[in-house]
């Protein structure tokens, strides 16, 4: 016997959730985007998406953030640092590849130093996350030894039983299971089917293609070159993209008063990394997108010990030209046999 | 021979002369609906190609790329009408010598593929006078009718809600083959004339200054629309510049390769006694 949530009963969640002080935010359909949003009712959330257009990243690192204002004055600068808006919040619903894609980012936003606008929001984020049972031909959790129920970065799982019917809740940290004792008189017990998992076809050897990236030979490849020739270097497979975190500080305003902002940047922009004199160390869109590849599967995990994906497929799924890092990864598993 | 197997041949034939250094077409796609643009440099590679009802991309653009038609020899692309109407832009705004340009036309009509008869941009004039005739109905839809129909403050509304999604990525402009500055306004930082920052004044800053460069200029083939990742209806902008455009100056952008761009030029006799 497990305990189950069931779907009728949601909204009741919601309501005793809301009136303990936290908003809800989940899947949602507007403005003819989906992506997760706060919502009042359990009816708003759309649990039919194989997985939103946009990543919950933007739920811990939005788009544009204020980090302080400032006024310069004669004899003195004032700074007022901004924090983000507080207050505890459940995203209910979430997919296994956004929310393993937040425990990937942890390490970096806490290695040197530890930013507090990304752990404020996740000290005060329970993740629920709704294990998958369709996928589509992007989905790629599997290729990077993930699943569709994948628990790694999410507070509790849920598991769809048959039928829509509800979920069996899988406990898996002490936030999670905070949040839902304050629901446990509306779950019930019981040992209903589950739905079947989603079938997510391997693409491509992983371990192969780190053994490839890792080699220094590789690095001047001609293979970047012909690879990327399509690339418009548009950054969606960046801004969408749930491990993505490369951002850029910009002082909006005159010379004596404005605002400091952290905004996202991305690698696939001509401007990234172009030095004041001019001079630019990735000045092709091959570099760029190698340095993609690189930061992702072999800089990152050998700082960190994880890829920096998690498979969501975003990147390719989006891509104006058809590229991505599937298609990549499966070329590179190719050419390291 | 189907139109693709036709193109196919020809594209063999001009590599193997040496006719061109290069073919920019279509390749088969992650999916049955997609395609990607393909560059075939070598005759043994055009069985690659692809031409075919989803063949919708603007290929263009990466006639601009950096160095690309530097060494003056040319360069085959398969291009729709539109396309054909931002080469005649490129070649009147000197971006590139539309005589480096050998072009595979084709036009889709429901899900039939047509050739276009010519190679060279100037063949196809007739074509594009054909499109202009019918243009100022062909792009409308329900939406445009719509927001025609809206006061100026549920329009001002209706733009606020689509401009809060934009993210700033910039993928209409990458997208775009009227896009080619080296340095984008948005990019200049000394002084910064544009914020960065995908706020409400950010975004709207961003998508006015698009609009303003593109009036007058954009061929509608729809590309920055389908790569925007939020679904901004960016092409309905685009039409309804075109068609102020259209209806202020009877300037229908891409006629010719030295139609003189509308913004960028001035008459003694103009209506209007000062320019913007
Ligand atoms: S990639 Fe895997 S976890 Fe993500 S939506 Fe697809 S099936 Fe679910
Ligand atoms: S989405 Fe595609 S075209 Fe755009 S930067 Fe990424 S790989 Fe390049
Ligand atoms: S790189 Fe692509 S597949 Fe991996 S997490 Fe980012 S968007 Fe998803
Ligand atoms: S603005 Fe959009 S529709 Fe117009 S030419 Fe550029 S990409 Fe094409
Ligand atoms: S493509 Fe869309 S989201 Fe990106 S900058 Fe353009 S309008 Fe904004």
């Amino acid at each position: 016997m497990t305990k189950i949530l069931f779907s009728d009963k949601l909204d009741n969640c919601v309501e005793r959730w809301k009136s303990g002080g936290f908003t809800i935010i989940g899947p949602v359909q507007r403005a003819n985007i989906s992506t997760y949003a706060a919502v009042e009712h359990a009816a708003e959330l759309d649990f039919g998406l194989v997985l939103p257009d946009r990543s919950i990243k933007d739920l811990f690192f939005p788009q544009s953030e204020p980090m302080l204002r400032y006024t310069i004055k004669k004899e003195s600068i004032d700074t007022n640092e901004c924090l983000p808006p507080a207050g505890p919040r459940i995203i209910f619903g979430a997919r296994p590849c956004d929310a393993s894609g937040m425990s990937i980012d942890d390490p970096l936003f806490g290695w040197d130093y530890k930013d507090e606008y990304w752990f404020q929001r996740r000290n005060e984020s329970v993740i629920i996350t709704i294990a998958c049972t369709k996928a589509d031909d992007f989905c790629m959790c599997t290729s990077l030894k993930m699943a569709p129920d994948t628990t790694k970065g999410s507070d509790i799982l849920l598991r769809p039983l048959a039928g829509n019917k509800g979920w069996q809740v899988e406990e898996l940290t002490d936030r999670g299971r905070e949040a839902f004792s304050a629901i446990a008189d509306i779950l019930q017990e019981g040992a209903d089917t589950l739905a079947p998992l989603a079938v997510v076809e391997k693409k491509f050897d992983l371990d192969a293609c780190v053994t490839w990236l890792q080699n220094p030979e590789n690095f001047e490849s001609r293979f970047w070159k012909e690879i990327s020739m399509r690339c418009i270097g548009c950054a969606s497979c960046t801004y969408l993209c749930p491990t993505c975190h490369c951002f850029d500080i910009q002082d909006e305003g005159d010379t004596y008063t404005g605002i400091r902002r952290k905004n996202w940047d991305s690698c696939s922009f001509a401007l990234f990394t172009m030095h004041t004199s001019g001079h630019n160390p990735r000045s092709t869109q091959s570099a760029r997108w190698r340095q993609r590849i690189m930061h992702k599967f072999n800089y990152f995990p050998g700082k960190f010990s994880v890829n920096s994906c998690s498979g969501c497929g975003r990147c390719s799924r989006q891509c104006p030209v058809d590229m991505g890092i599937t298609e990549t990864l499966q070329e590179i598993s190719t050419l390291s046999l | 021979m189907s139109i693709e197997e036709q193109y196919r041949t020809r594209a063999k034939e001009l590599l193997s002369g040496g006719a061109v250094k290069m073919v920019i077409g279509y390749g088969k796609g992650t999916t049955a609906n997609r395609r990607r643009p393909l560059f075939i440099s070598s005759p043994d590679e055009v069985e690659r190609l692809v031409l075919d009802d989803v063949c919708i991309t603007n290929l263009s653009g990466y006639l601009v790329s950096e160095g690309l038609l530097s060494d003056e020899k040319r360069v085959a692309v398969f291009l729709r009408p539109e396309g054909i109407r931002a080469i005649n832009i490129l070649a009147a705004e000197s971006q590139l010598d539309a005589d480096q340009i050998v072009i595979f036309g084709f036009d889709v009509n429901g899900n039939e593929v047509q050739a276009l008869k010519g190679i060279h941009v100037e063949e196809f004039a007739d074509v594009i006078g054909s499109i202009k005739e019918a243009a100022p109905e062909a792009a409308e839809e329900e939406l445009f009718e719509k927001i025609e129909k809206m006061s100026p403050q549920e329009r001002f509304s209706f733009w606020q809600e689509e401009f809060a999604k934009c993210i700033k990525c910039y993928a209409c402009r990458q997208a775009c083959p009227m896009c080619y500055c080296r340095r984008c306004i948005v990019d200049s930082n000394q002084p910064q004339w544009v914020n960065t920052s995908s706020h409400t004044l950010g975004n709207f800053e961003w998508n006015i200054v698009r609009a303003f460069h593109l009036s007058g200029r954009c061929v509608e083939c729809g590309n920055c629309d389908r790569a925007c990742p939020v679904n901004i209806p960016l092409r309905l902008i685009n039409h309804r510049m075109a068609e102020e455009v259209l209806g202020a100056f009877d300037h229908f952008s891409g006629m010719s390769k030295t139609q003189e761009p509308v913004l960028a030029s001035f008459k003694k006799d103009d209506s209007e006694t000062f320019i913007l």
